[in-house]
């Protein structure tokens, strides 16, 4: 049998390389999900994985650091928040 | 709102989570803002036994700044003012971090019960007191939870609050479908907290069940 493929659609499927039910600390959403103040997820809402180990999404985060009481430090272990430049 | 989603699965997460013992719940269902928590005194403390009722104000841009919490229920406790319930805590202030929650600061708050800190007082005739007469400052602290409080009397727990501290947490349903099978209410329990199933869920996928059932058999 031979087929002619006249047209397709192309699904694709993608998630962030974080464990699946895991959830951002600061806001309690889903790390697949966005920060609460976006609403698609994806490279607008990004998460960022600092080098203590701590991820969070960057709009989250950003918003902690921001805060004069945050001393630029982790929320979960209270080291210096750095993270890898992409 | 941002903050009101977040507030939400807080309250949910507390209702579900009974083993915690901390609870909270809106005061005016207009205003998801303020609430107000509650947990028992902690044991072998004078403050053992009585229920502590906290009054929680959360900011508009909570969860970055902490909860304003206040005890409504009186209390003598060094670093918790005796007149307006203000509590001195680093957690709450300086110390805070937006991954706390309301349940994780009332828990702070229970274990401030537990480990006063004289030294760093809120209310200084307390900590006076606490420093120099701590007998006086035990039985002046136990006077107050039983009157404020309703701690002491130590009436026995209820049959349905023994089934409750029985059950840790697990749904009944759950736990009769292994007594069922003719094991006891205490190892099923224990069986499920060995084998790691999460306390609430209903029924458990078959490994699960087949885990827990091990389990018992093993113990037997």
């Amino acid at each position: 049998m031979k087929v002619t493929i006249k047209t397709y659609n192309a699904v694709a499927y993608w998630r962030w390389d974080a464990p699946s039910d895991d959830v951002c600390g600061i806001c309690r959403v889903q790390f697949d999900g966005t920060c609460p103040n976006c609403r698609f997820p994806g490279d607008d809402c990004p998460i960022l994985n600092g080098k203590c180990g701590h991820s969070f999404h960057l709009h989250c985060v950003n918003d902690w650091i921001q805060t004069e009481s945050s001393r630029g430090l982790c929320p979960m272990c209270r080291q210096k928040f750095e993270f890898e430049a992409e | 709102m941002a903050t009101k989603r977040r507030i939400l699965k807080e309250l949910e997460d507390m209702s579900r989570d009974r083993s915690s013992g901390m609870q909270a719940e809106v005061v005016d269902s207009d205003n998801m803002m303020h609430l107000r928590g509650w947990f028992e005194g902690p044991p072998d403390t004078p403050y053992a036994g009585g229920t502590y009722v906290v009054d929680i104000v959360l900011p508009d841009n909570y969860p970055f700044v902490p909860p304003k919490m206040r005890f409504e229920t009186r209390v003598w406790h060094p670093n918790i003012s005796s007149q307006t319930g203000a509590i001195c805590l680093d957690t709450l202030s300086a110390k805070w971090s937006p991954v706390l929650t309301i349940k994780t600061a009332l828990l702070s708050l229970q274990s401030l019960l537990a480990a006063p800190e004289p030294s760093d007082p809120q209310d200084a005739e307390v900590a006076q007191m606490m420093l120099n007469d701590p007998a006086r400052f035990d039985a002046k602290a136990r006077e107050w939870a039983t009157r404020y409080a309703g701690a002491g009397d130590a009436a026995p727990p209820s049959e349905a609050e023994k089934r409750r501290r029985e059950l840790d947490g697990y749904s009944e349903s759950l736990v009769e479908g292994f007594t069922g099978m003719g094991f006891e209410t205490r190892a099923v329990v224990s069986a499920l907290r060995g084998a790691g199933v999460k306390r609430g869920v209903e029924s458990l996928a078959e490994d699960m069940a087949g885990r827990v059932v091990e389990r018992l058999i093993g113990g037997m």
